[in-house]
Order: C-alpha cells, then structure tokens, then sequence
C-alpha cells in the first residue's frame, strides 16, 4: 500500500529550521495494522500527514497505491483524499453546526454521489457503529466516546482502502477508550483495511500487528512496544 | 453486523448538501450572521434614505418650477419696466415724487386702484399674435398681472396740523388679479388649476364683469359662487372658485384680460387697451424650446424670454440649498457608509472564517476541494445579503417616513423680473406722508418635501447588499482557500 522512501520534512520556525521527518523509509502492506508511538514532538503526525496526503515532504517519496504524492498537483491529492483514505482525528473534529448523520455526509459530498444514496450510507455507516439512534443530533449533544463514533463513521463510510487513526482515543477515558479500540479492530477485519494508528499508549499499541517507534524524526519498526510518554 | 438504520434517516435529506451546510450554519450561528446583515442593513438603510430624499428634493424642485413657471408653459416673455418718472401725472394729477397722489377732501374718499406691480412693464398683445404665427409654437396666451389697491384717503378735518393723516388711517388693502386670455386658458395661470365650486370662464364672459377666485383667498374673505368683489370700483360677480397646485404662484382673482386691460391704471402706463405684461408659450415640442426661444428674441429684442431650464438657475432659496446637500453631501455620504458597511461586513466575514479554520481544514483533509468550500462560505454571504437587503429596505422607508414628517417646507425664490423698478408709492396731499404698496420683485413658492422609496431605490438597495455580502464572502473564501489541511488541523483552538 505505502512505500516511503528517505522521506524528510522541515519546518522553519523563525531563523532557525525544525527537522520533522529526517530521511524515514517505511513499507506498509494492504490490509495491515501498523500502530505508531513516540514522544511528543517525535513526527508521529508529521508522518500521520503525508501518509494522508494532507502535506508534501520537503524530500523523498511518498508512494501511495503505486503514485508518488508528493509530486501529485493539489486537485489530485484532494481527489487520493477524497476516494481513499479515512481520517480519524485526536479532537473529532465533526462540523458543529451538522447533525451526526450530516457529518457522516461530509465524507461523501466530493465523491458526487446521489443526496439519497449518500444519507442511506451515512445511515448505515453510523448503525454499524451503533448511533443509529443518534443520527439527528448535533456533536455538542453526543458523549466523546459518540463523538468518536461518529469521526470512525466519517472516515470509514467512504470504503477507503487505508484508514489513518491519530490518537483516536486520547481524549477519551479508559472504558470509552477500550470500546473504541474494540470497534476500530473489528472494523480493520471486517473491511480489510490497511490501519495505521499514532498512539501514546501502549496496550493499544500493543493490539497492532506491528508496532513502530518515532525517534529523531525516523521509525523504527519491529521494536517492542514501549511506553514513549 | 450493524444496526438497521432507520427509514427515516435514508429519506431526510436529499437536498444537495449545500443547502443543508448553509441551513444549519443560518439556523445555528443566527447572532453572527444577524451582526453582519444589521451592519449591511444600516449602510442600505442610509443609502435608501439618501435617495428617497434626493427624489424628494428633485420632485419638488420639478413642483417649484412648474409652480413659479406653470404647467404647459415652455417659455414666457416679459419686460423690463422702465425707469421711474417721478415727474409723469398720476390719476388724479398730484405734485412732487408721489406716483399716486391723492388730495384730501371734505368727506373721506373711498379709491379702488388697479395698478401694475413693480418690475414687469408692458407689451402689446399684437405681440402675442406674431409670437403664435411663429413656426416652432403651438400657442401663445397674454396676460395681464395687477394688484387691486384700496384705500380710504381722510378728510381735509381729519388731518393732522401738519396735514399728516392720523395714524393707521391709510392702510391700504390688496389682493393680485390676473386678466387671463379666455381662448387660451390651457395656458398660463389657470392651467394647472381645477374648478372647486361654480365654473371657469368662458369665451362668452371676455366682456362681462365676471370673475374666478382662488380658494384659499375665497376662504379667508368668505366668498362662495354669487358673491361680488370690487375691483377698480366695478362689482365683479364670483362664478367659480379653482384650487391651484400647492405652492403654485397663484393670483387672487382672475377676471377676463379685456375688462382687466381697461381697468389697469397705471402713471407709467396712458393706456392699458391691447397690453399684456405676461406672454405665456407653448412649444410644439420640447426640443422645438430653444429654437423658440431664439426666434422670439429676434421678434421682440427688448424682451426678456426664459424658459424653466433658465428659471431653474435662477432659483434660491432653501430649495435649491437642499438640492445641493441632496446632491453633494447627500450622495457622498451614501458612498462613505456604505464602503463602511462592506467593510465591516468583510472583516467580520474574515474573523468568521478564522473561527471555522479547524472546519474548514477538516473538510479539506475530508477530500473538500477549495472551491466547494469557498461556494459554501459566497452562498452564506449571499443569504446575509439578502436578510441585509431586506433590512436595508424597511430601515430605508423608515429613514424616508422621518424626512417626511420632520422636514420643513422648502421655499424656492425667484426674481421676478431681474433689474426691477422700485416700489409705486402713495401719496397724500402735500404732508409728504408716503405708503408703498408694493411687494418686492421676488417670487417665492414654498413646497412640502417628501422622499419616496422608488422601485429603483429598491432594486438598488438589493443589489448592493448582495454585492456587498459577496465582497465580503470573496474575502472570507480567500482566506480559506489558502488553508493547507495539515496547518489549518494543527492550529489547536
């Protein structure tokens, strides 16, 4: 799915110049469940991104499906965006102003499909997270661990073939979290998604088939687990 | 597996998202949207205001002029009177510098005198004729414009010592009197007047003792149809009463140009048969007016001939002062609040949008592409636009309804005759005493200002509120169109 290779990021802060990625080189294979841990500050979202397609590295290659991103024009990330790849954020981040079925849609909208076929997706995506019941409220209505919920529908209601998970349950509690985690791993198997998670902690981390460490802006991969907090 | 979800929610929304992002984004940020369409609303509002007002204004310069220069009437031709003789006779044949001299009797004399004003001197009706032959003009009517002066002159034993009258004791009473051509009635002062009670004149009255008053002059001296006026001795019977338009240069009486020809007198004037001091014209068409004008000028050099276009530079007076602020002041402040209004309107678009980077990121990172969301952002703009627009609107008739309740009349002068003669006296006996009975040589109108909201101002105030709403959207979109997804996600609220 992923090949990145020697693939760095700068930052300039002021005069002088923050080294985000410096010469990372990773593999991902389809349908595998990668989890990512490191200290604050270490690149995991940095890496998060360019595997999103949501930034070009200052150098190397980020090839996705074949197709290096960082040399793709700005209409066709947004369209790689837009068709595949699933996005669930730290803070939600839902559109406040739309219901949880409307921000299910969100995901949708660029793909140009029929307004009813794209709310009786939104429908589905949100009962096979168990909110049906909750289609018609706002994000400011729902509980975090709904909310989360609701981000798990957005990005996966578009079938991607990658989802990207940045700390999905780090604004959570310890029982919300372990509910999310369950729903993520049983989604990962019943799509047969190719899963990438940054996290902080390390029993989650742990539930991944292969667990990589952010250090001095490269991965490495095959470690044991480790708590980087 | 998941649940089933509910019918329901596959049914709702089939709108295009579009609609339903900009419904949501109405309904629940109602205090930043209504904040931004008030802003827009108060710069409509003014704008509005400012026209309806320079309507008004215009309007009623327009009503000024066809007051001060009559409806129908293209052009009108006068006379300058000439300089003063204080040597000529008067009626009664007096001494000394008194135009009108009078000298005591035994018993108080009772006179009635039909003279000219001042300033407009006299030209011969044959003139009327040759100015209706001319090519460019479909009609020509004289008039005759008189004021009726009575007085009661004491007694030699009334008279003081000195021979001075007693105080208060010659105080004279006037009213103005027209004598209207009654083939040409279509044309002058009557023109624009509708019969109230009675009837108007006819062609059967040119030698009759007959006359048609003005309401507001039959009001105040209690005269209805049948009643009798005194004019230069003769009783005239009323047989109409006419109003004329508000702020209409209207006469007293008017009476047939024939009989008032030969009851004008005048020490200026041996003979008053065949005079007009007035020549109302009407062009064939409005843009025969000038080619008019220049051909009666060649007729009669001595003639002063005007049109409303020259009147309209020669009016003061509070009228042509608020035209000038309707105009200059009036349409600059417009422009100022309203560049003010998209101003506004911009940076607090602006501010929205960096409130909803996170938003907007999060869409980009969804696969949004730039434009979808800058149509997003120009259609809620549009919406704020049109609650301005209506706003706007009723804050505009709002603004209009006030001009009309608290804007004072507006007075428009014009010199009647510039380079007038001075004022006709009255004198009595050798005491020097003196009286002026003449009005001064201006001509005021007074009109009530009104400001219409027109259908022009309307579509005006729309246009601009959604042209500005959608200035400030282009910034707003702008702004998001520069979001990258990964710096708008790293800003951290």
């Amino acid at each position: 799915m992923y090949t990145l290779s020697d693939v760095t990021k700068n930052y300039r802060k002021g005069d002088y110049t923050v080294v985000a990625l410096g010469g990372l080189d990773l593999s991902i294979e389809d349908g595998e469940w990668l989890a990512i841990q490191g200290r604050t500050g270490s690149g995991k979202t940095t890496l998060l991104q360019m595997l999103g397609a949501m930034d070009r590295p200052s150098a190397g290659a980020v090839r996705f499906s074949g197709r290096d991103l960082a040399g793709l024009p700005e209409a066709e990330l947004t369209e790689v965006r837009a068709a595949s790849i699933g996005f669930v954020f730290q803070t939600f981040n839902l559109i406040p102003t739309l219901s949880a079925i409307e921000n299910v849609e969100t995901a949708l909208v660029p793909l140009r499909i029929p307004a009813a076929k794209r709310r009786a997706r939104a429908a589905q995506a949100l009962a096979d997270v168990g909110l049906s019941d909750r289609a018609q409220h706002l994000p400011s209505e729902l509980s975090g661990g709904q909310q989360q919920r609701v981000g798990i529908a957005r990005a996966l209601v578009k079938e991607p073939k990658v989802l990207l998970a940045d700390e999905p349950t780090g604004n959570l509690d310890v029982d919300t979290r372990d509910e999310i985690m369950s729903l993520l791993e049983k989604l990962w198997r019943e799509h047969g998604l190719t899963l990438v998670l940054v996290t902080h902690d390390t029993s989650i981390a742990e539930r991944a088939q292969r667990v990589g460490v952010m250090k001095d802006g490269r991965l490495f991969t095959g470690a044991e687990p480790d708590d980087a907090s | 597996m998941g649940e089933t979800p509910a019918p329901d929610d596959r049914r709702r929304g089939a709108a295009p998202f579009f609609l339903i992002y900009l419904a949501r984004e109405m309904q629940r940020r109602k205090r930043q949207a209504l904040l931004v369409a008030v802003g827009l609303a108060v710069g409509i509002g003014l704008a509005v205001t400012v026209t309806a007002a320079s309507a008004g204004v215009t309007n009623a310069e327009g009503a000024a002029l066809h007051s001060l220069y009559g409806i129908g009437n293209d052009v009108t031709v006068t006379k300058a009177a000439p300089a003063p003789n204080p040597g000529s006779p008067a009626r009664t044949g007096s001494s000394g510098s008194a135009k009108f001299g009078f000298s005591p009797g035994k018993t108080p004399q009772h006179e009635d005198l039909l003279g000219y004003p001042p300033g407009l001197g006299v030209l011969d009706a044959s003139s009327v004729a040759s100015i209706s032959r001319l090519h460019d003009v479909a009609a020509a009517a004289g008039v005759l414009t008189l004021t009726d002066t009575k007085l009661t002159v004491p007694s030699l034993s009334q008279l003081g010592p000195q021979g001075q009258p007693p105080p208060g004791a010659v105080t004279p009473t006037t009213f103005s009197v027209d004598g209207v051509d009654l083939a040409h009635l279509g044309l002058g002062p009557l023109a624009s007047a509708k019969i109230s009670s009675g009837r108007s004149s006819a062609m059967s009255d040119a030698t009759s003792d007959v006359a048609v008053v003005d309401s507001g002059y039959a009001t105040a001296n209690k005269l209805i149809v049948g009643s009798t006026i005194t004019i230069a001795h003769i009783p005239f019977k009323v047989v109409g009463v006419v109003r004329q338009p508000q702020g209409a240069s209207a006469a007293d009486v008017y009476i047939p140009l024939g009989r008032a020809q030969a009851l004008a007198a005048s020490p200026e004037v041996s003979n008053s048969a065949g005079k007009v001091d007035t020549i109302y014209v009407a062009a064939a068409s409005a843009a025969d007016i000038p080619a008019v004008q220049k051909e009666i000028a060649r007729l009669i050099p001595s003639a002063t001939v005007t049109s409303s276009g020259n009147l309209a530079s020669d009016v003061s007076g509070s009228l042509a002062s608020a035209a000038s602020l309707a105009t200059d002041l009036g349409r600059w402040l417009a422009i100022a609040v309203l560049i003010a209004a998209f101003a506004i309107a911009s940076l607090l678009t602006m501010a929205a949008v960096a409130r909803r980077v996170r938003e907007f990121g999060t869409l980009k990172a969804l696969g949004w592409r730039s434009r979808r969301i800058i149509a997003q952002i120009m259609g809620e703009s549009a919406v704020i636009g049109v609650i301005g627009a209506v706003m706007g609107i009723a804050l505009g008739f709002g603004g209009a309804a006030l001009v009309d309740a608290i804007a004072p009349k507006l007075t428009a002068t014009v010199a009647q005759n510039p380079g007038s003669a001075p004022a006709q006296d009255i004198g009595v006996g050798a005491s020097g005493f003196h009286h002026s009975i003449a009005p001064g040589a201006e001509h005021t109108v007074a009109v009530h200002m009104s400001a219409p909201v027109t259908v022009t101002a309307i579509a005006l105030a729309v246009v601009l509120a959604i042209a500005g709403a959608l200035i400030a959207g282009s910034f707003g979109g702008w702004r998001a169109s520069r979001l990258r997804p990964a710096e708008a996600l790293a800003q951290v609220e």
